[in-house]
């Protein structure tokens, strides 16, 4: 799963004045034939730069985002919710390792990568700093935030580079269990007993807005990236997902004979798009700058997990080993 | 807010923000290359990387790391360090083509196993074992024998066959019991009907 709608920060272009246009050119033209880039071609180094930027936060995402419902796998109800949750969340954080490894086709190593997760100079999906309170919060998890990531996954696994493309691939035929799971999960809420379907109603209510947030600012005022989509590095607009997302899963949700907490939410039948209230943008920003409900605590949990696994790496490394980057 | 995580409250974990030390070289291990072959007589294909400390932890994390669904006939896991690469080519221009006199070389004399990449953008995949010299003897006698009406190929891994660790026919039964994980795969949760009563009822 993951918010990868928006990347954070505002690329800077500078650097590409110092490229030379002949290198430009041929790289521009194999992506315009629909050739992948691989690890061993040149790039320009912005390219470079905010596909690392990328993959990194979009790696992050996943092993933070196993921590909301990792929590839950105790307290799953019943021996088959449980399996499923325990394969999910493997699945999550084998999410995660196939991320870190594409990214680490670019030349950032995995220790500086976890190193800058946990010192809170990478980013990942702000939809992960909030708390799931109920059994219906990691169902909601299961069935939405994890659509949301399809869409953008789906989108991504198009781009230019071979190692994230490939990973996509791989990723996206996982999440295809993780959304039948939760959309299962959320029908049993919804159609149980009374005080299930209030929990799952209460569920939506909450995590309505993150779930807004989570592709990112809307395209008016966010970042210009016409050249990374020229790359192929972002493939469609904040409001392109969030509008895919939409016309995906409105109808799901009101079938179910839920509600959505926005008054204004309808489908322009001129246009086609959604409209809806603005999310509080200065929410998300809140969040993403470590404001959020549980920033400190996701972070620490990492950052114990890797303390007290230290130990077990030291003894195991052979100081001997030839590191070299991962080939494709 | 109190944590709903148990292990926060388990091992008292501390959520003071302070600053954590740069990681020793080597902490996260070096790389392997996974390849998986997913039904019997079908080649073997490269999947991915995992990190470990040794051979047989690469084995242990690629069964787990790639081999969770569907169908899988066996594993085989080298360490990255130890693969001879060649150019990657392009349109084309097949890297057999290429005289490698002025490339470096590794290895001795002894047998090698050969991957190929078909399609740009793709993965390679094991075509077959072959003794040679040296690596980049390996990939002479390759271009020698690959047809030259072939389609092109665009780069080759020359892999020392002692470095390679492949599943044992014995050890195939690790995967014996893939098709009964039904837990792990989206047509397992079927609710269309328990949906389709719902409406009905509120109708």
């Amino acid at each position: 799963m993951y918010g990868g709608g928006s990347i954070f920060e505002t690329p800077k272009t500078d650097t590409l004045k110092n490229e030379d246009p002949v290198k430009i050119a041929a790289f521009e033209a194999r992506i315009a034939r629909g050739e992948k880039i691989e690890p061993n071609d040149w790039m320009p180094e912005l390219y470079r730069k905010q596909l690392i930027r990328m993959i990194e936060q979009h790696a992050h995402s996943e092993i933070i985002g196993a921590l909301p419902e990792g929590t839950w796998i105790t307290r799953a109800p019943g021996f088959k919710r449980k399996l499923a949750l325990m394969a999910k969340v493997q699945d999550e954080v084998g999410h995660a390792q196939l991320l870190y490894s594409a990214a680490e086709t670019l030349g950032k190593p995995r220790e500086a990568m976890i190193e800058d997760l946990i010192n809170g100079k990478s980013k990942y999906s702000n939809v992960f700093n909030y708390p799931a309170f109920t059994w219906a919060d990691s169902c909601f998890i299961s069935w939405l935030v994890d659509a949301g990531a399809i869409v953008n996954q789906l989108a991504n696994a198009k781009g230019s580079y071979g190692p994230y493309c490939r990973a996509l691939d791989r990723i996206c035929a996982e999440e295809s269990f993780h959304l039948k799971y939760g959309h299962h999960c959320v029908i049993h809420m919804a159609t149980g007993t009374p005080i299930q379907r209030k929990m799952m109603q209460e569920a939506i209510n909450r995590w309505w807005e993150p779930m807004m947030h989570f592709f990112g600012p809307p395209d008016k005022i966010s970042v210009h990236t016409e050249i990374l989509m020229n790359w192929k590095v972002k493939m469609a607009s904040n409001d392109e997902c969030r509008n895919q997302f939409l016309d995906m899963y409105v109808p799901k949700i009101l079938e179910l004979g839920l509600t959505i907490p926005d008054p204004e939410l309808r489908k322009d039948p001129d246009t086609g798009q959604w409209v809806y209230t603005e999310p509080d943008w200065e929410v998300f920003k809140k969040v993403i700058n470590g404001d959020g409900p549980c920033n400190a605590e996701r972070l620490a949990v990492r950052r114990t997990a890797e303390e007290r696994g230290r130990w077990v790496r030291q003894a195991l490394t052979r100081p001997d080993s030839i590191y070299v980057m991962p080939l494709a | 807010m109190e944590s709903l995580d148990p292990r926060v409250q388990r091992l008292n974990i501390k959520q003071d923000g302070k600053d954590f030390p740069e990681k020793p070289e080597l902490d996260q291990w070096i790389t392997y290359e996974v390849f998986v072959q997913l039904v019997e007589d079908k080649p073997f294909r490269h999947e991915g990387i995992v990190h470990a400390c040794d051979l047989d932890m690469a084995f242990i994390l690629a069964k787990e790391q790639f081999t969770r669904r569907y169908t899988c006939s066996g594993i085989a896991v080298v360490a990255t360090h130890e693969i001879w690469v060649s150019p990657l080519t392009e349109d084309q221009e097949s890297v057999l083509d290429m005289d490698p006199s002025d490339w470096p070389d590794a290895g001795k004399e002894g047998n090698y196993e050969v991957c190929l990449l078909y399609r740009r953008g793709k993965q390679h995949e094991h075509a077959g074992q072959i003794q040679a010299n040296s690596s980049k003897d390996a990939f002479r006698m390759t271009a020698e024998a690959y047809p030259g009406d072939a389609k092109p190929i665009y780069n080759v891994w020359v892999i020392p066959t002692d470095k390679f660790r492949f599943s044992t026919p014995e050890e195939k039964e690790i995967w014996d019991t893939l098709p009964e994980k039904r837990f792990r795969e989206a047509a397992d949760y079927k609710a269309g009907d328990k949906l389709t009563n719902f409406k009905n009822a509120i109708k």
